[in-house]
């Protein structure tokens, strides 16, 4: 057992009382950095120890703990990313969202390797957090600003430019639209907690920004980090070079070229390819990207930046790949200046596009099919891009028809009959891009996630390579091991690209060893898998207490399990329900869980999760 | 026998088109595909063949199904086949 914590570590956790203001500071038992290493592993864990069971996720019982992993701040690269974990309002589970910039290597140099934010501000405030700890500053001349306004504003109140790291909610969080996300606009590139409705938790406790400070704290690897940094270079640069040039959006024409990018709200997947050519990373490059930006300490930059003299938009975030499915593709707009336009509004507005995409796009089939009409809404036929964009303000606002849209699909379907069949999305919350249908690792994976619609658990990329994308076989362990790499990349908080690019699809020997330099720890690469299964099972143990992870939670929606796709090369591809079945079985008997998919006692053992087993 | 090629991304740059129309021995495999385009277009040389193999930088799809779901490299091609080459295909953001 570890007996002292490694100088890479700041050592603390800082805990900030929104109602009075109060703040204490906890030591990191060295014990747990071992076991939960940083990152997704602390923020869920705090939640664990910190959120009763029954609390409401948009009440003051709920944490928003926003976490910093062992490596930021050192030269392992690309170890940019910030975690928030909170309990969901859209999965009443736990949820975890990351989010790059410079704000995270700023948080590190606190010292605090988490800030917890307790109970609920008395009002509109922003906290501001340093290395001697934080204070809640009210801000009622906040209320109704932009995300970008908000940055700015909250900015020119400290005085120190861009030395003050700003994360912050719009008119959607304050509004807590179920979806809303917190974005960081930093000197060199935006960060967008996009996922799980971090900025309606944040909306919720009257907390509209988070401003950090950077201090003295410099971590220490215990060995030669850069050197071995440098060795992964070449592999990295050349294996991400895509993203480099076009960014995630250069996704979208090989991904329907496959036949497995969803149109229509998912009843095709495949459009003529002069359409998705018109949505395409190729046509935004040539025509409308303008810079590249970046993360701190990473030398990909899939960031970029778009201009259109039309829409009056300059250096806007690009859409990436997995907004222009939800508000291009499966919308059938195919005009991309609208599409972009959209984009930002949800930026600027603080929407996660990818929910709200998926459910308007659902919105949108229910007009189709007659369960919603022109009194609901005049903006819901497929290919309306002027009314896709009427439709962001409005449930930024929370205005007429925007209201039902602000509470995400699934609580929509419960309010209109025979909707369900409809649904896209899974424990609540709408699945990404890659498809649940043409992807049988995304099957067992999207069902058995977490979070539920994420595309972060498991990953589809070995899969789009021709792994376990048409076979069950072995591909419930397959899904597995990925939500272990998933977790104990979100526990590095390492950027999933430079992971994917430079060091490993799963867990391997690379992970191991830049481990044990920064840490000086002597752990092979099954204890470092351990890591990623130890935070997953925790995750699990969280939301099985909270009633929403079980056999019967576990699922798909109707028309992945009954309704094949039904053209273009997946032809034929769904997940019926005994597949699902037999699937899970195989996932549960790997995992160690029992027959309702829950953790057995030997299982927490071995895992050493005893004791948070018994906090939640 | 005629192909249809088409190319995305950095695959398209090197190329200088989207798609093209190109005449091959009847039943090539993808592997002397790659290796004439290769010859044909002189930025390509090197980035589709890491020797016999496929080049770990590429994928290619035959109808728009993974070739690995065939023969990998050894895949025979038929007439009007649409091959299809790219980068690799990653997991998105979010």
């Amino acid at each position: 057992m570890t007996e002292t914590l490694p100088p890479v570590y700041g050592g603390e956790i800082l805990h900030v009382h929104l109602d009075s203001g109060d703040t204490e500071i906890e030591p990191i038992d060295p014990d747990d950095a071992r076991r939960f290493l940083g990152g997704n592993g602390f923020a869920a864990k705090q939640v664990a120890e910190h959120v009763p069971a029954d609390a409401d996720p948009l009440g003051p019982d709920n944490v928003l703990a926003m976490a910093v992993g062992p490596m930021n701040a050192t030269p392992f690269q690309s170890t940019s990313r910030g975690v928030l974990g909170f309990v969901s309002p859209m999965t009443n589970g736990f949820f975890d969202s990351t989010f790059g910039g410079t704000l995270p290597r700023a948080q590190k140099t606190t010292g605090f390797e988490v800030v917890v934010l307790h109970g609920r501000a008395d009002e509109l405030s922003y906290v501001r957090v340093h290395e001697d700890g934080a204070e809640v500053e009210t801000a009622q001349e906040l209320a109704g600003l932009e995300t970008y306004e908000t940055c700015q504003a909250v900015r020119e109140r400290e005085g120190d430019g861009y030395d003050t790291h700003v994360l912050a909610i719009g008119p959607a969080g304050e509004n807590e639209v179920r979806y809303a996300c917190s974005l960081h606009e930093s000197e060199i590139r935006e960060g967008v907690a996009g996922r799980g409705g971090n900025g309606a938790v944040l909306g919720s406790k009257n907390v509209k920004a988070i401003a950090v400070t950077e201090g003295s704290f410099e971590p220490e690897p215990v060995g030669d980090l850069r050197e071995r940094s440098i060795q992964q270079m070449g592999r990295l640069m050349a294996d991400t070079e895509m993203l480099q040039e076009y960014g995630t959006a250069g996704l979208v024409n090989p991904i329907n070229e496959m036949g497995k990018l969803g149109q229509r709200n998912m009843q095709v997947e495949q459009t003529d390819p002069e359409n998705a050519e018109a949505v395409s990373g190729e046509r935004l490059e040539a025509e409308y990207v303008t810079e590249d930006t970046t993360c701190a300490n990473c030398a990909v930059k899939c960031g970029k930046h778009v201009s259109v003299e039309a829409e009056g938009i300059t250096q806007a975030k690009i859409p990436e790949f997995e907004s222009l499915f939800g508000t291009a593709t499966l919308q059938e707009v195919y005009d991309i200046e609208r599409v972009i336009k959209a984009n930002d509004l949800c930026d600027r507005l603080g929407m996660d596009t990818i929910s709200w995409g998926v459910t308007v796009a659902f919105a949108r089939e229910c007009y189709e099919k007659g369960l919603l009409d022109d009194d609901d809404s005049p903006h819901l036929e497929f290919g309306d891009a002027d009314g896709l964009v009427e439709l962001a303000t409005l449930t930024a606002n929370r205005e007429g028809f925007g209201d039902e849209l602000a509470e995400g699909s699934f609580r929509m379907a419960a309010e209109l009959e025979d909707a369900e069949r409809y649904l896209y999305g899974a424990k609540g919350l709408e699945f990404a891009a890659h498809s649940a249908r043409g992807l049988k690792g995304m099957s067992i994976g999207y069902a058995t996630g977490t979070r539920g619609g994420s595309h972060h658990d498991t990953r589809p990329t070995l899969q789009y390579d021709g792994n376990h994308d048409e076979t069950t076989e072995g591909t419930p362990e397959f899904a597995a091991r990925s939500q272990h790499f998933t977790a104990l990349g979100d526990s590095l908080t390492q950027c999933r690209f430079v992971s994917e690019g430079g060091w490993g699809t799963m867990v391997e020997e690379n992970y191991a060893e830049a481990i044990n330099l920064a840490t000086g720890w002597d752990l092979d690469v099954e204890a470092v898998e351990r890591i990623g299964e130890r935070v997953y099972n925790l995750e699990r143990l969280i939301n099985a207490a909270r009633g929403v992870a079980d056999r019967e939670a576990d699922t798909l929606p109707h028309r992945v399990m009954n309704e094949p796709i039904p053209d273009g090369p997946a032809e034929g591809m769904y997940c019926p329900p005994e597949e699902l079945d037999s699937m899970l079985e195989e996932y549960y008997a790997f995992r160690g869980w029992n027959d309702n998919g829950h953790p057995t006692t030997d299982t927490v053992e071995r895992l050493e999760l005893e004791d948070v087993a018994e906090a939640v | 026998m005629e192909l249809e090629l088409r190319f995305f991304a950095t695959v398209r740059e090197a190329i200088g088109a989207s798609t093209a129309r190109r005449e091959f021995r009847t039943g090539a495999t993808v592997r002397e595909v790659l290796a004439e385009l290769e010859s044909a277009y002189p930025a390509l040389e090197g980035t589709l063949l890491d020797g016999e193999e496929i080049a770990p930088s590429i994928t290619v799809l035959r109808n728009g199904t993974h070739v690995v779901h065939f023969d990998g490299v050894e895949t025979e091609l038929t007439d009007g086949d649409r091959l299809s080459i790219t980068p690799p295909v990653t997991g998105g953001d979010g």
